[in-house]
Order: structure tokens, then sequence, then C-alpha cells
């Protein structure tokens, strides 16, 4: 929102006066603000994790304005020591706790518990977004640092330590945090349960643990993937330096002998469901997470490393998961996919979507979401993602939606015809939203003379022009066999 | 957020707007109007402002290309590729289906051997002679079976430390493993798969995700996923309960019936063991008759030993119709030899023979007809109409049915004759069975497909069709359909409550009225009512009818019945009775 966010600096600081000292690479702890060298450039950077390795300490750093694929574990060496470190703030502690489950209780109160400390990371992200939307206040929230070093797996143990400056006993006075603030807090946490609840599949894991990246490498297929979030895989792959997934039924193994044995006993060479399209490029599979609760799960443990809000909280049944594949000697490679709830309350055609890192930025992406508008258009419905959006998948919706739109409103301008915002939507299967929030984006619907119009910019049709002349591929609405599938009353009132 | 200055007009979503290209309106003017503001985007509010999203953003529209920068994947230098996915990929021609689960895709045990395991079993086998080793494959089957076994006879394993003891293994091995020369190996893997377990906190071995356990760290646990998601909720009204009522009705009906209709199976089955029973104690009686002729020396011929004879005399001494059910011979088959079969009496005879042979004559021709009939009707079938049911009845009305009759070879059972002369005759033959209905309501002028043109609201012109009835004995669709249509047709006079005027047409299209006119009439008509009879005696038949479904039908009936009394008669008490069926109705066919 405001332009220094493009510098690179912190948009915003910490909402009260935030203790500030030196520190030292014994006492930095997790939750301190340090700065922190990344590409070349000191970088203000929260610790989210500490841990001792053969080569000395390392410290997990979440980076101001950087997205969280972009943590890394840095060595005590890119920290610099002679900056002050901003010391978390222990109110933070005493708000979580007055948030958690009794949040009616009144604020003063013992210590938290674990289990009690432990959402706080999700109430705070939802309070940064209802009281004000800034990014520090959120991540800095975390437990008092600790002087101990620690591995990522005893992170509660730091709330015992205490840091040189504040203890548990400076959480006394709330002073700068009004009531009203608390309870709209509690409210949109209500709201979020209840969006878990009813809601489809995204919202982010509350807590600290999930924030970092448990799995560092995954030898998948051909390929070598950097993991970008964390994922609930079973704990003990947090050791694994790597973790194996077969390409196929995509079953995760921390154990190379385990891998290779499974390879020998697969034999699946495509998603395990109906292909509903092909050409000579891709094809899509649709998959009912019901009926393939294994391979689903699957899909989507490996999904979640790459994206951070999707939350595996429920199981897969209620989705069907259009897989798109590109075909080799070898079988049909899992390219991306997106899933789609069998009955969306809110309209989605999309809940998840994801084109795999080895196929990024090469169009896979456009496909997909071409193809989710495609079956909108054979059922008939407006679809709309589920939000929140990454910002990979902004990029791609608006890149999608931009140029559709765009190439609608030529053929009319040729035409000389006008067009209602209805329209465009009815022969997008976009929602009249997303058309709107596209056209305000491209600058393009104008207030003139007393009527609102829109207008096509040259610099927008140039470069229109321009794309299409890299001949990219699009989905071929013929290809496709699907109708779309009824799901009877019993399978909803028994809940799937 | 909007910085937007809202002085105009709200834009409504319905409303057609200009569409422009920047040079339609003044440049400079477009310059002016476009005025920075903040969309929505969709994204999560604290990474709106990420660096590189607001940078890629502002590329957006512009000819930047502003990438954000994302950990990037490799080729992996460590796989040997092709050595982990060796098999080539064939593909079929036709779109891929497939519904098999990774589980059952799967060739082998679930169970996969890790870098350790393999150490063991190396060291294992390297202790014992070649022909003793145990393979990878059946390692792996032993430890499923051990892992399967403790996941099943103690799921709290991990938390009570309980170990399945070697013997309840051995149990599932031996009724697993079939191969002696694996089982021999179990005791030894046991020990080592109990090492392992201990090893692990007694949890199984296979590295496995964290389900709920319906605690309450279990929210807190972000490794715990794929909960079950709650019901929904439905909301509890009276007539939602009266609703589920009906169903739970509706589904203890059915279960009756299934059950009535196993139960009569049942006695069927059970009635066919006596019946062999008894045949073969007739056949015993008849040997030890045998003997005992060859011992007296009785010299008779050795008709009495035969089943054939017995069998005919019952048939022909009562005027039977020709063609016996099944089930006729059943009885009789038994009843000789039961009540006389030592008695000499059975010696005939020619007139015995003569009639045989003029029943299989009959029955023969019989048959002939019916084929020629089937021949018939098929090519009637596809060739004339096929898409309304076979319209037979109303074409009695049409033409002489001694005409078409003349096409066919002339049956030797004479009912077909009969029906043909007097129509009406089958139909009383039937009054008495309750089944019926449906049809015995068939008058005359709904045998026909019906059309009248009515004038609707607003002047809109109306033909409506009625397909003509059709008997019952036909398969219970086209029974079903009629008695729709019907109902249907009922609700359409709004104009009077006369007889609307019927016109005696077969359908809109005149080609087909011209190509039905020079047709003959399908020899199946001239049969059907006979066929009729027949079937309806089979059905009738309290036995091979499940009761609930005979009730329905009778219901059905009913309601035609009714149906039709109203149609003739107008408005009467009984309309609530039939109108739950004409609810579902669509109202009346209209022209193309
Ligand atoms: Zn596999």
């Amino acid at each position: 929102m405001s332009p220094s966010a493009l510098n690179g600096e912190a948009a915003v600081g910490p909402e009260g006066p935030r203790q500030k000292s030196k520190a030292t690479v014994d006492t930095l702890g997790v939750g301190c603000i340090a700065m922190v060298e990344k590409n070349g450039q000191a970088r203000r950077a929260e610790i989210l994790s500490i841990k001792d390795t053969k080569s000395g300490r390392q410290f997990y750093c979440n980076f101001d304005n950087f997205n969280k694929r972009l943590d890394e574990w840095v060595p005590a060496k890119r920290i610099d020591f002679d900056h002050d470190v901003e010391w978390p703030n222990p109110d933070k502690d005493k708000q979580k706790d007055s948030k958690g489950k009794n949040a009616t209780v009144s604020k003063k109160k013992a210590p938290p518990s674990k289990a009690q400390k432990r959402p706080g990371k999700r109430e705070q992200s939802v309070a940064s977004e209802s009281v004000t939307p800034h990014t520090w206040p959120e991540v800095s929230d975390t437990q008092p640092p600790s002087k101990a070093p620690s591995t990522p797996r005893d992170l509660e143990q730091k709330s015992a330590g205490t840091p040189a400056i504040g203890g548990d006993e400076m959480d006394v006075d709330e002073d700068d945090q009004a009531p009203e603030v608390k309870k709209e807090i509690e409210f949109s946490r209500e709201a979020e349960i209840e969006k878990l609840r009813t809601g489809g599949s995204m919202t982010q894991n509350p807590t600290e643990l999930a924030r970092i990246r448990n799995i560092s490498k995954v030898q998948f297929g051909q390929f070598d993937l950097f993991p970008w979030y964390f994922s609930p895989y079973p704990e003990s792959f947090t050791q694994e330096d790597v973790i194996f997934i077969c390409e196929f039924c995509l079953s995760y193994y921390g154990d190379k002998k385990s891998f290779t044995r499974h390879r020998q006993k697969c034999t699946l060479q495509h998603p395990p469901g109906n292909e509903i399209y092909r050409d000579d490029y891709v094809s899509f599979f649709e998959i009912d997470g019901r009926r393939q609760r294994t391979w689903c799960r699957n899909l989507c443990l490996l999904s979640k490393m790459f994206l951070d809000h999707k939350t595996l909280y429920y199981d897969v049944d209620p989705f069907l998961f259009y897989v798109m594949t590109q075909k080799t000697e070898k079988g049909h490679h899992l390219v991306g996919y997106f899933s789609k709830e069998k009955e969306s309350a809110d309209n989605y055609n999309v809940a998840c979507i994801l084109t795999l890192p080895q196929y990024q930025r090469k169009g896979f992406g456009r496909l997909l979401i071409q193809f989710s508008y495609e079956l909108s258009k054979i059922e008939g419905k407006l679809g709309s993602p589920e939000k929140p959006l990454s910002d990979l998948g902004l990029l791609s919706y608006r890149q999608y939606w931009s140029e559709n739109i765009i190439d609608l409103l030529l053929e009319l301008n040729d035409r000389e015809e006008k067009s209602s915002i209805e329209s465009i939507s009815t022969s997008l299967a976009m929602t009249t939203q997303d058309v709107e929030h596209t056209l305000q984006a491209l600058k393009m619907q104008v207030y003139h003379k007393g009527e609102h119009k829109l207008v096509l910019p040259e610099s927008m049709i140039q470069q229109r022009e321009k794309a299409k002349s890299k001949k990219k591929r699009y989905i071929s609405p013929e290809n496709i066999q699907w109708k779309p599938p009824i799901f009877t009353a019993s399978s909803r009132t028994w809940g799937w | 957020m909007t910085t937007r200055k809202v002085r105009y007009k709200k834009l409504n979503i319905k409303t057609p707007l200009p569409v422009l290209r920047e040079h339609q309106i003044d440049a400079n003017e477009y310059e002016s109007l476009t005025t920075e503001s903040q969309i929505v985007t969709g994204v999560e509010q604290g990474e709106e402002n990420e660096y590189h999203l607001q940078a890629a953003l502002k590329g957006v529209g512009a000819s930047v290309d502003n990438e954000i920068p994302v950990p990037p994947p490799q080729k992996s230098v460590e796989a040997d590729y092709d050595e982990l996915y060796p098999t080539p990929y064939v593909e079929p021609r036709n779109y891929i289906k497939s519904s098999d689960t990774v589980e059952e895709t799967l060739k082998g045990s679930l169970y996969d051997m890790t870098t350790e395991d393999d150490e063991f079993l190396k060291n294992y086998n390297a202790k014992r002679p070649g022909s003793a080793h145990l393979s990878e494959h059946d390692f792996e089957r032993i430890m499923e079976i051990f892992e399967d076994t403790a996941a099943e006879s103690a799921p709290y394993a991990e938390v009570d430390n309980t170990f399945v003891p070697y013997e309840l293994m051995s149990q599932a091995i031996s009724h697993h493993i079939r191969e002696k020369s694996v089982q021999g190996h179990a005791k030894t893997i046991y020990e080592y798969w109990r090492g392992c377990r201990q090893v692990t906190g007694n949890k199984s071995l296979h590295p496995s995700l964290k389900f709920e356990t319906h605690q309450e760290h279990d929210d807190m646990d972000p490794y715990v996923c794929f909960r079950r998601r709650e019901v929904r909720q439905t909301r509890k009204t009276r007539a939602r309960d009266v609703q589920v009522a009906d169903k739970l009705k509706k589904l203890r009906r059915e279960l009756e019936d299934g059950r009535q209709l196993v139960v009569f199976a049942h006695r069927r089955e059970v009635l066919k063991r006596e019946m062999l029973k008894t045949d073969k104690l007739v056949y015993e009686q008849r040997a030890k008759l045998k003997e005992t002729k060859i011992r007296l020396n009785i010299k008779t011929d050795d008709d009495d030993l035969v089943n054939t004879k017995p069998q005919k005399r019952p048939k022909t001494e009562p005027q039977q119709p020709p063609r016996p059910t099944p089930h006729n011979q059943l009885r009789l088959a038994v009843r000789p030899d039961g009540g006389r079969s030592m008695e000499p009496v059975e010696l005939t005879l020619l007139r015995d023979k003569q009639s045989e042979r003029q029943l299989e004559l009959l029955n023969n021709i019989e048959l002939r007809v019916q084929d020629h009939r089937r021949w018939n009707a098929n090519y009637i079938d596809l060739t004339a109409d096929p898409l309304p049911p076979v319209k037979e009845e109303q074409e009695q009305n049409f033409r002489p049915a001694k005409t078409t009759y003349l096409m066919t070879p002339p049956a030797s059972a004479s009912d077909s004759m009969e029906v043909d002369e007097t129509p009406p005759a089958p139909e009383k033959s039937i009054e008495p069975f309750v089944f019926k209905a449906t049809s015995l309501e068939d008058s005359d002028e709904e045998e026909m497909p019906s059309f009248r043109r009515r004038v609707g609201r607003l002047g809109r012109l109306f033909i409506d069709r009625r397909p003509g009835k059709l008997r019952t004995g036909l398969s219970s669709p086209s029974r079903e359909s009629s008695l729709l249509q019907s109902d249907r047709w009922k609700y359409d006079d709004d104009d009077d409550d006369d007889e609307p005027p019927v016109y005696k047409i077969d359908t809109n299209s005149l080609r087909q009225m011209k190509f039905r006119s020079t047709i003959p009439l399908p020899t199946s008509l001239v049969r059907r009512p006979g066929l009729d009879i027949a079937q309806l005696q089979a059905a009738n038949r309290p036995v091979a009818l499940p009761q609930g479904q005979a009730l329905l039908q009778a219901a059905q009936a009913q309601a035609q019945a009714k149906a039709q009394a109203l149609a003739a008669q107008g408005p009467s008490t009984q309309v609530p009775l039939v109108q739950p069926t004409m609810a579902q109705q669509p109202p009346s066919v209209q022209p193309p």
C-alpha cells in the first residue's frame, strides 16, 4: 500500500516501542528481529528458529516483506551484530494469551501454557487483518527469546527462557491494546474457525512450527525440488536431507531403499482417474478425492510444500482434483493441478491451484486456469478461485483475466458494440467482481462525461499483440470429454 | 484503501458500456481519468505488500517482466531416473479410464523394506545356504503381516507399549503365507521386527502421517492433517421429520419386498429338493420293481418303468389348454408315482400317442406363429415407427382384422380368431384379476393415439397428443407411461367439462401416416389378447409376484381407473387420490 514497501524497507514497525539493544550469537533468540544479509543486502529478518549444526549455529530467518518461500537458514556470519536487535515484545504474549480459548477471562493470567500459546500465531495474523494490515506485528509475537540454542523441534521450550531485557513480568499492563481491538480479534477468530468448518480448504495453519520449512529437498522424478513451505509429512522426515516422492503415485519416502523397493512394485503411470482432456501437449485427469484418498492426500502433501495458504486441515473427500499431465515414454508426468469442491457454497471453481516448480514459467498455469473456466462454462456457472490467492496465483489469474477481457473488448470495439460488465462476465464464465477488478487494475474502466466507459489503452493492445505472436498454447474445449459430476443427496447428507 | 473519489454514479453491472480505444477519447483526458487506486487482489493482506509481488503487479500492463523469485528446481543428479522408472509407457488410443487406487495398483506388499532391513536381510541370508535365502519380496510380506496384525490387535501399542506375541503373529503368518519355506523365517524376522519397533517407540515402522486423535492439542498441531469434515447439520423441521419417516417407511417396504422374494425363492428351492428326492425314490422303487419283475418273470412292456406315459394321461383327460406350464409338469410328474405307480393300468394306448402327437403339432404351430409374429413385430418396429411403443390395439379399429390375419400362417389355436371377432371377450375373462385393472379400463376410444386442438391463454394454439393405451401383458414401463399420459390428459380440459374432440390420427407426421397406410397390421396384434390371458394367469399366481409389488400395481390400476373415470365424467371426490401422480407430469405435449 505505501510505496515504500517497494523499496524493501519495513513498511511498518512494531506497534509498541520495542526493546532494542545489541545481541550476541548466544543471546539472539527466536522472535528477535535482526539485520541479516540477503542477496548482498542487509534486511530486517525475524528469527523463527535456531539450530546447532556441525558448522555452527544457524538461524531460520523470515525477511521483511519477502515471501516466506525465501526464508532460509543462515549462519551467524550473515547476521549484523553491530546493529541493534529488536527483542520480541512481551506484550504480545499477553495479548495472545487473552485471545485463547478463554479470551473472555481477564487479561491478567499466568504465563500461557504451550497449548494456549500455539494458537497465537494465527490469531495474530487475523488480528493484523482486522486491525491494521501490518506485517511485522504479526511476525513479532512469537515467544520470548531464549538464550538456549535449540532445534526447531523444541521450539516450545524457548518460552521458558527470559530475555535480558523484559521478562514475563513485563506483560502486566496492556496500555495501548484497546479492548475493542480485542473484541474484534475474537470475533474474527470465530469467523476464521467458522470458515475452516464450512468453507473450502485454505486458511493458514496457525502454529509457529508451520512457519518453518520442514523438508529441505525432494527428489521427484527427474528433479530435485526445494520446498517453499511447511508440509505435514511424517515428522521424522524433518531429519532427512532429502525425501523421495514417487512421480506417479506420489508416495513419499525418507529412506532410499524403501523408495527403490516401492518403485519396483508401483505400476501407476498416470494419475488414477479418468482422462477428460487430451491434446498433443497435455492431458487432464479428473480424480475424486473420496475414491482416491491416498493419491489425493499425497498430492496435497506434495503441493503444500509450494502453497503457503493451503491447509491440509480437512480431508480430501469433498474435493475433485483436476490434474494436468504431460506425456513421455515413461508415462503421464504431473505438471500441475487444481482442486475444486464438489459443492462450493461460494461458487468457487478452484480451491487450490499449483504448477509444480519444475514446470513453472512455461505457460502451464494459464492452461490450468483456462481449463477451470472451461469446466465452469460447461457447467453453465460463473467461477472464481477461492481466496486468498498466493502472490503467484494472483499474477497468473490477473494475466489470464486481462488477456481474455482485452481480447473480448477488442472484438467488441471492432464491431462497435457496447458491453456490460455482466455480459463480459457471462461470456468468460468469470464473476462480475473479477471482471470489475481486472478492469480497474488495468485502468480500463473510466468515468467520462457523465458516462462509464471501457477504454482499451494502446499500450495494452500492443502488449497483447506481442503476446499473441508468441504462439502460446491453449486448451481446445472441443477435446474435453466431461460432464459435470453429480453427487447424490445421500452423499451430501452423510458428509462424504 | 480505495482512494477513488466517489463523485460519479455507481456502475450497474447490467449497463451497456461503450468499448473504446484510447484514441477514441481524448488521450490527455484519458490520462487524467485513470486514477491510482488500490484494487482488491484477493491476496492475504499481510502479503499484499511483499516486495516482489508489488514489483510484479506494477509490471502487469507494462511490458516489464517482473518475476517473483522462487527457489529453483534442479535436474536431479543422484537419481538414476531410468533405473527407478524403467517401464515404458504405452498410451491407449482412447482417453484413459481408471479407478484403481494406489494400493490396488501396487503389485507386491505394502511394506517397503528400509536400508536397515536390507542390511539385516543380507546378513541373515549370508548365514544360510542359497536355497534357504529369504527374498526381499517374502521379507516384505512377513513384515507387512506383522505390521498389520500389530495395528489390528494392538492399536494403542504406541501408548501402552504392548507387543503382539509371536503366537498370534505366527497364526497370521500361516493364514496369509502358504509356503512352508517362507513361514520358517517368521520367527527370526519377528525378533528383528520387535527390535525395530522398540527403537521407534513401538510406532508403526512406516513413517506415517498424524491424524486427528480428537484431543484438544490436535488443533494446534500442524502435523495433524486430513481431519474428517463435520457433517453439515440439517435443520430439524416437522416437514423434514415427515419426509424422513416416509423414506424409512418406503425403505421398510422395499426391504420387506426383498425379503418376500427371498422367502419365496427359498420355498421354491425347497420344493425342488423335495421333488428331486421323490424322483430318486421313484427311481429306486422302479429299480426294485424291475428286479421283482425279472424275478417273477413278469413280461409286460416296461411302460411302468418310464415316466412319459403317466405324465400325458391326466393332461388329455381334462381338456387342458394346449401349452402346459412347467408348473403343471412338475406336479404331474410326481403324482403317478405316489398314487399308483404299481398299478398295471398304464399299458395303453394308441389314443395317448395320437393325442400326444396332436399336441406336439399344435405346439409346433403355436411356436411358429410366435416366431413369425416376432419377426413381423421387429420388422414393423424398425421401419414404421420405432419411437412410440408398438401401437397395436388402436389399429384394430382401423382396419378389418381379418385381412391382416391372413398374412400370417393360420394358427391352430383358435383364441386369436376369437379375439378378432369379439375383442371385448378376453377383457371380460380377465376381469376377476385385480392386477389387470389397468387395462380393464381401456375403453375403445382410448386405444387410439388421440389428438386434439385447443386454444390456450393468449390465443396460443396447442395440439395435445395422447398415445394409445397398451394392453397389460406388455412390459410395465409402457403400461406406466400410458397411465401417466391419461392422467396428464385428464387435467388438460380447461375449456369445458365435456369429452374433448378426439382425432383418430396415428401421429403428427403426414409421411408416417402415409407409410402406415401401406403396411399390413402386424400379426402380433392379432395374437396379443390371447397371450395376455396366459401371461396374466401366470402373473396372477400369488407366488410369482411379491406382495408389495402386487399391491402397488393394484393401487396404480385403481388410480388409473379413477383418472379415466374422471376424464369421462368430470370432477369427482376421487381427485385427491390421483393428484400426487399428476403433480409430476409435464402439462401437455406441444407440437414441435
Ligand atoms: Zn509409486
